[in-house]
C-alpha cells in the first residue's frame, strides 16, 4: 500500500500502543502536534489501517471573575474576614463587594445580624465552593452540585472538548508486519536533490494514476481549417498550383467572362452582393462582348440581345471562386495548366442553419490538349476519393459556363446519395476569347457542406461563430480508435 | 431552379411508360426528384431545358430517352386566317409579339394544371420574371378576330381575370394582386401594351393579367396565344414549347399572320456536327450510326452527311442549343452518364502552393505553438462592431454592400479584433483563459490583404502579455520591428503601441480599453495584437 511517509511514523508509533492510543501522547512520539496526529490518522482511517475514535467530554474551568475568587477569596470571605466586632450595615453597605457578600454571608450563617449591625461568628469553615474553585485551578474536576452553583455565580463555565483515541485494525497489523520502510518521501523533485544526490535517499511521492489532472487544452488549428488543409494538400498532391486573389471582383469577371447572360437571375440584387464601385474591363473585352451578344468565334449563337459595358463594370463581392480561374487561365492560356482554388465566396443569403452569406468554395481546374469528358470523371473520382468518399456516381446538371455539365453525388453512411458540388468542361464562349484552345475541365464544391458531413455537424454557423468548447474538444485526429 | 409538379396518371397516359421506370430513369436525363406522393410527382429541371417544366415535355423526352419513340417529333401546322396587328408605338416599350391558334383542346383539369404550371415555370425561367417574356392563353371562342397589339392609353377599362368588375389599366397596377406583381415591368412607359380583338374587347394587357372574358376552362375547346416580350428568341422559344406542348395531347395547332409574319414556326434548326469533334470532347468512341441512334433518343432528327458529319435538326422546343457542344453533351446523356468510364490523363503539371496561404499556414502553426486556438468569424459585419464598439473611426476605404440582408453583414471587414471580441463574448460562458487568432482576408477600398489578429481573455492578460506574444511571433516570422506609442483608441493608454515594419505601421498590440470591453460586454482583461501579414518577407506574392 502506498503510504506517505508521515502515515508511516504513525502506524509505527501505534505499534507500541495499539488500543485507545492517545493523539497527545503520540504527538509527544512524533514530535507534532495533536491535530497533524488527528490527520494522519484520518488518512490511515480511510485506508482502514487504523479507527479513530472521537469522544466528546465535559470540563469545566474558571473564568476571569472565578480566577480572582480563587486567589483573593470569594466576595463574602473577603468581606468576613475584614469585620472586626460590630459594624452598622449601612456604613458596610459602602464596600462595592458588600452587596453580593451579604446576601452570602446569610446564606452560609457566618454572622449574627442585630439592631441594624453585623458581627461575624467566630467559627467559619472552609466551604466546599472554595475548595472546588482551588481543585478546577489545578485540574480537571467531575461534575458536581457545587460546579452547578459556581456556574450560576459565573465564576466558572463549561466547554465541551473532542478527545480522540487511535486503534489499530488488523489490516494496519499486517502493514506493520510486512515492514514499513522509513525513508523519508517528497513530492517534489528539486534541483538541489538532483545536484546533492538526496533522490536516492528519500522516495517521491507516488501519483494516484486513475485520478485524472486538471484538463488542459492545447492551442490549436481549427477543425474546419485542418479540412480545408487536407483538401489544399490533395490538390497540391495531385500537381495542382493553388490560386488566390481578390473578394472585389467586376461583373465582368465574375458573370460576363464566364458566359452568364446579362439578365440571368444569379446576377438579380437579391442573389448578389453589390457594390458602390465599379473597375475598368480588360483589354479585349469585345471579345466577351461579342459571344454573348452573336457568339463571336465561338461557334456559337450567343445569347442576343445588346451586351452592356456598364453592367459588366459593376463591382460585386466574389460570388465563385471560378472568377479567379477564367483569370489565372487568361494569364496562362497554354497547356498544361492544373489550379485549384479554396477561398470563400459571397452569396446574399438570410443566414440560418443551412446557410450562410460567405463560405468556402473549392475549385480546381485542368486545362491540356485532348482532355474530356472521362478525364473530367477521372479528377472527380480520385479527388472525391482522397477526401474519404469512395462510392460516386455522375448525373447530368446544368452549369451557363459548362457543356457538358455534370453534378456528382457521394454515399454518406447513413445519409445515402448526397450532391456533393458540380462539374463540367468550359464551354468554348469562356474560353475561346481568352484565347484558350484546349479543353478546360472545372469542378467545384461548397466546402461547408462537406464541413458538414466529416464534422458531424448540423448547423453551419458552428464553423464560423465558434463555441471555443467544440474547438477544444473537437480531436485533431478524425479517426480515433 | 423550377420544381415542377407532375400529375401521375397523366404523366402515365401521355408516355405510356411504367411510373417506376420512368422516375428510376428520370434523374439521368438531367433532374431532381423532390418528392413522389400518390398522385403527384415534384421534380427539379434545370433552367437550360424549359421544354421539360410539363408533363406533355417529360412524357416526349422520357419516350425518346428510353427508346420507345426516337427522332424529331414533328408537329404541323395549318393557316388560321387569322391576322394581329402591332402597334409601332410599342417599340420601345414591349416590341414583341407572337401568337397561335389551337384548336380541338381536350382539357382536362390535369392538362389546365399543367399548363399553368408550364407558363409560370416559363415566366420565371425564360421570361425573367415576365420582364423579357410574358404569355397569355385565351378563350378563341370568345373574341373576334382580327386582334390587335397596341399602345394604349392607361385609362383603358376592362374587367382583368378574378375581377367581377371593370378597372382601368392603371387601377390594375395599383389593386390586382398581379398588378402590384408586375408594375415594375411596365411603370415607367407612358402607355401600356394592350390586345384587344376586333370589337376592342381586351384579351390581355401584358405581362400584367388576361381579360376575364377569355378566361380558360375545361370547356375550352379552341385558344388563342399570346406571347409578348423584349427578345425575339426568347418569345419563340415560350411559343414553341408551349404549342408543342398542347400538340403533344393531341391538339391542332394554326398560324397567325402578324404583321405579315406566320407565326408559329414550328420546323427544326439544322446544325452540322462533326463526330471526330464529339468523341474528342466526351472521350467515347462513337461511330456515326452509333452517335445518330442516341441523338435521336434526345428527340433530333439525325441524317448522315458525309464520312464524319452529321445533319441534326434541333427540335423547335429546345432552346439551350446554342453551340455544338451543346448537342455533344446530349449525346453523352443518351450514352447515358453511368456507363462512362472514368480515367485520369497523364498531363504532368507540378504542384505549387499559393503565397498567401502559405504565408497563413505559417502564421497559424506558430500561432497555435504560442498556445492559441484558431477561429475563423465571418468577414462581413457591422459598421457597429468594427467601429461604435472599438471607438476607432470608420475608414474612408471601408466597403459598403449595396443592399445587404442585416445590418449585421453590411460591411467588409477592415480588421479582425473586433470579430474576435465578438467571438470572446460568444463563449463569455466557457473557462478562461481564452486565447484566441484568426488569420484572413480583411478588404481597404477593393483590395484584399490578409491579417492576424489575437486575442488573451483571463485575470492576468495585460500589455506585456501582448507584446511577449507578438515578439515571439515577429522572431518565428524573421521579420525585425520596431514599436512606437499608439493612439488606437481599441487599447489603454499607456498600455499600447504600434508594430513598425521599416518604419512603416504594420500593426498595434496592447491591452484592450476598458471602455471597449464594457461595449461589448466582457469581464475580464484582453490582451490582443493584429498584425498585417503583407509585411512577411518570403511571401512577395508575384
Amino acid at each position: 500500500m502506498d503510504l506517505t511517509y508521515n502515515e508511516k511514523r504513525l502506524l509505527l508509533a501505534l505499534k507500541d500502543k495499539r488500543v485507545n492510543a492517545n493523539p497527545a501522547e503520540l504527538a509527544q512520539i512524533l514530535q507534532t502536534t495533536q491535530g497533524a496526529v488527528v490527520q494522519f490518522a484520518h488518512l490511515l482511517e480511510s485506508r482502514g489501517l487504523v479507527e479513530q475514535k472521537e469522544i466528546r467530554e465535559k470540563n469545566y474551568v474558571l473564568t476571569d471573575e472565578g480566577l480572582i475568587c480563587e486567589e483573593k477569596g470569594l466576595p463574602e470571605r473577603r468581606i468576613i474576614e475584614a469585620l472586626h466586632g460590630k459594624v452598622p450595615i449601612a456604613e458596610l453597605s459602602k464596600d462595592p463587594l458588600a452587596k453580593i457578600a451579604i446576601g452570602w454571608i446569610k446564606k452560609k450563617d457566618w454572622a449574627i445580624f442585630q439592631d441594624g449591625a453585623i458581627e461575624r461568628k467566630e467559627v467559619i469553615t472552609v466551604g466546599d465552593d472554595e475548595s472546588y474553585l482551588t481543585l478546577l485551578k489545578n485540574g480537571s474536576v467531575p461534575y458536581s452540585p457545587v460546579i452547578k452553583d459556581l456556574i450560576k455565580r459565573g465564576l466558572v463555565r463549561e466547554e465541551e472538548s473532542i478527545q480522540y483515541s487511535i486503534t489499530i485494525l488488523p489490516a494496519g497489523e499486517k502493514e506493520i508486519e510486512s515492514g514499513i520502510d522509513l525513508t523519508e518521501e517528497t513530492g517534489t523533485l528539486t534541483r538541489d536533490m538532483i545536484i546533492s544526490g538526496s533522490w536516492r535517499s528519500c522516495t517521491l511521492r507516488h501519483y494516484d494514476i486513475n485520478k485524472l489532472p486538471k484538463q488542459i487544452f492545447p492551442g490549436k488549428i481549427h477543425p474546419y481549417q485542418r479540412l480545408i488543409n487536407e483538401m489544399r494538400e490533395a490538390l497540391l498532391e495531385m500537381g495542382f498550383t493553388e490560386i488566390a486573389g481578390e473578394i472585389v471582383q467586376s461583373a465582368f469577371w465574375n458573370f460576363d467572362a464566364l458566359f452568364q447572360p446579362q439578365d440571368h437571375p444569379a446576377r438579380e440584387m437579391q442573389d448578389t452582393f453589390y457594390l458602390d464601385e465599379t473597375a475598368p474591363l480588360p483589354q479585349g473585352y469585345e471579345k466577351v462582348q461579342n459571344v454573348h451578344e452573336n457568339g463571336g468565334n465561338s461557334g456559337s449563337t450567343g445569347w442576343g440581345g445588346v451586351w452592356s459595358k456598364e453592367k459588366a463594370q459593376q463591382c460585386v463581392l466574389r460570388t465563385h471562386t471560378t472568377s479567379l480561374s477564367i483569370q489565372h487561365l487568361q494569364a496562362h492560356p497554354i497547356p498544361p495548366v492544373k489550379a485549384f482554388c479554396i477561398s470563400r465566396v459571397y452569396r446574399r443569403e438570410a443566414i440560418d442553419p443551412t446557410h450562410t452569406p460567405e463560405f468556402e468554395q473549392l475549385e480546381g481546374i485542368v486545362m491540356d490538349k485532348g482532355l474530356n469528358f472521362r478525364n473530367l470523371l477521372g479528377f472527380l473520382k480520385e479527388f472525391y476519393k482522397r477526401m474519404g468518399f469512395q462510392d460516386m456516381r455522375f448525373r447530368p446538371a446544368y452549369f451557363p459556363y459548362t457543356e457538358p455539365s455534370v453534378e456528382p453525388e457521394v454515399y454518406v453512411e447513413g445519409l445515402g446519395w448526397v450532391e456533393l458540388g458540380g462539374a463540367g468542361i468550359f464551354r468554348r464562349e469562356v474560353t475561346l476569347p481568352f484565347g484558350i484552345e484546349a479543353p478546360v475541365l472545372a469542378w467545384g464544391l461548397g466546402v461547408s457542406r462537406v464541413a458538414m458531413l466529416k464534422l458531424g455537424l448540423s448547423d453551419l454557423r458552428m464553423l464560423y461563430k465558434s463555441d471555443i468548447d467544440w474547438i477544444r474538444k473537437s480531436p485533431s485526429n478524425k479517426g480515433g480508435n | 431552379m423550377p420544381v415542377i409538379t407532375l400529375a401521375l396518371e397523366y404523366l402515365d397516359r401521355l408516355s405510356g411508360i411504367e411510373r417506376s421506370v420512368l422516375f428510376s430513369r428520370l434523374p439521368m436525363i438531367g433532374s431532381s426528384i423532390e418528392k413522389i406522393e400518390k398522385n403527384e410527382a415534384q421534380v427539379e429541371f434545370f433552367p437550360d431545358r424549359p421544354d421539360l417544366f410539363s408533363a406533355e415535355g417529360v412524357a416526349r423526352a422520357m419516350r425518346g430517352f428510353l427508346n420507345l419513340e426516337a427522332g424529331l417529333p414533328l408537329y404541323k401546322t395549318s393557316d388560321s386566317g387569322i391576322t394581329c396587328s402591332v402597334d409601332p408605338l410599342l417599340h420601345d416599350i414591349r416590341p414583341v409579339f407572337r401568337a397561335a391558334v389551337i384548336r380541338d383542346l381536350d382539357f382536362s383539369d390535369d392538362a389546365i394544371l399543367s399548363m399553368m404550371g408550364l407558363q409560370e415555370a416559363l415566366h420565371w425561367a425564360v421570361g425573367r420574371g415576365r420582364s423579357k417574356v410574358a404569355i397569355g392563353l385565351h378563350d378563341l371562342d370568345k373574341v373576334t378576330p382580327p386582334f390587335r397589339y397596341f399602345a394604349s392609353d392607361k385609362d383603358w377599362r376592362f374587367i382583368p381575370l378574378d375581377y367581377s368588375e371593370m378597372l382601368t389599366l392603371d387601377g390594375i397596377l395599383k389593386e390586382h394582386p398581379k398588378g402590384k406583381a408586375y408594375a415594375k415591368v411596365i411603370e415607367k412607359f407612358s402607355k401600356y401594351p394592350l390586345i384587344i380583338d376586333s370589337n376592342d374587347e381586351v384579351l390581355s394587357f401584358p405581362p400584367i393579367i388576361n381579360g376575364e372574358l377569355t378566361r380558360v376552362t375545361s370547356d375550352t375547346k379552341n385558344a388563342f396565344l399570346d406571347v409578348t416580350g423584349t427578345d425575339l428568341r426568347a418569345v419563340n422559344v415560350a411559343l414553341n414549347i408551349i404549342c408543342t406542348a398542347l400538340a403533344e395531347t393531341g391538339a391542332k395547332i394554326e398560324t397567325v399572320s402578324i404583321e405579315g409574319t406566320s407565326s408559329p414556326n414550328l420546323s427544326p434548326v439544322l446544325r452540322k456536327i462533326s463526330i471526330k469533334e464529339a468523341n474528342e470532347l466526351t472521350g467515347l468512341s462513337l461511330t456515326l450510326d452509333e452517335t445518330a441512334t442516341l441523338l435521336k433518343r434526345m428527340r433530333y432528327g439525325v441524317e448522315p452527311c458525309g464520312e464524319d458529319k452529321l445533319d441534326v435538326y434541333i427540335p423547335c422546343f429546345r432552346a439551350d442549343i446554342m453551340h455544338d457542344w451543346d448537342v455533344f453533351e446530349d449525346i453523352a446523356i443518351a450514352f447515358g452518364y453511368e456507363n462512362f468510364t472514368a480515367d485520369i490523363p497523364d498531363t504532368f503539371t507540378i504542384g505549387l502552393p499559393h503565397p498567401v496561404h502559405a504565408r497563413e499556414n505559417l502564421v497559424r502553426d506558430i500561432m497555435s505553438g504560442l498556445t492559441y486556438i484558431q477561429v475563423m468569424p465571418f468577414t462581413l459585419t457591422s459598421e457597429e462592431i468594427m467601429y461604435t464598439k472599438t471607438g476607432r473611426s470608420v475608414p474612408s476605404d471601408l466597403l459598403r454592400v449595396k443592399h445587404p440582408i442585416s445590418i449585421d453583414q453590411s460591411v467588409v471587414r477592415t480588421d479582425i479584433l473586433p470579430l474576435l471580441l465578438e467571438t470572446l463574448v460568444a463563449n463569455r460562458h466557457r473557462e478562461l483563459p481564452h486565447r484566441l487568432f484568426a488569420s484572413g482576408d480583411v478588404v481597404h477600398d477593393t483590395r484584399t490583404t490578409q491579417n492576424l489578429g489575437a486575442v488573451s481573455c483571463h485575470n492576468q492578460a495585460d500589455f506585456s502579455e501582448a507584446y511577449a506574444t507578438i515578439d515571439a511571433l515577429c522572431r518565428e516570422l524573421a521579420l525585425t520591428y520596431t514599436v512606437c506609442e499608439s493612439n488606437d483608441p481599441l487599447f489603454m493608454e499607456g498600455r499600447r503601441a504600434d508594430i513598425l515594419i521599416n518604419k512603416k505601421k504594420a500593426g498595434v498590440f496592447g491591452e484592450i480599453h476598458p471602455r471597449v470591453l464594457t461595449a461589448f460586454e466582457l469581464e475580464h482583461p484582453v490582451s490582443a495584437f493584429e498584425l498585417d501579414l503583407m509585411v512577411l518577407p518570403g511571401f512577395r506574392v508575384t
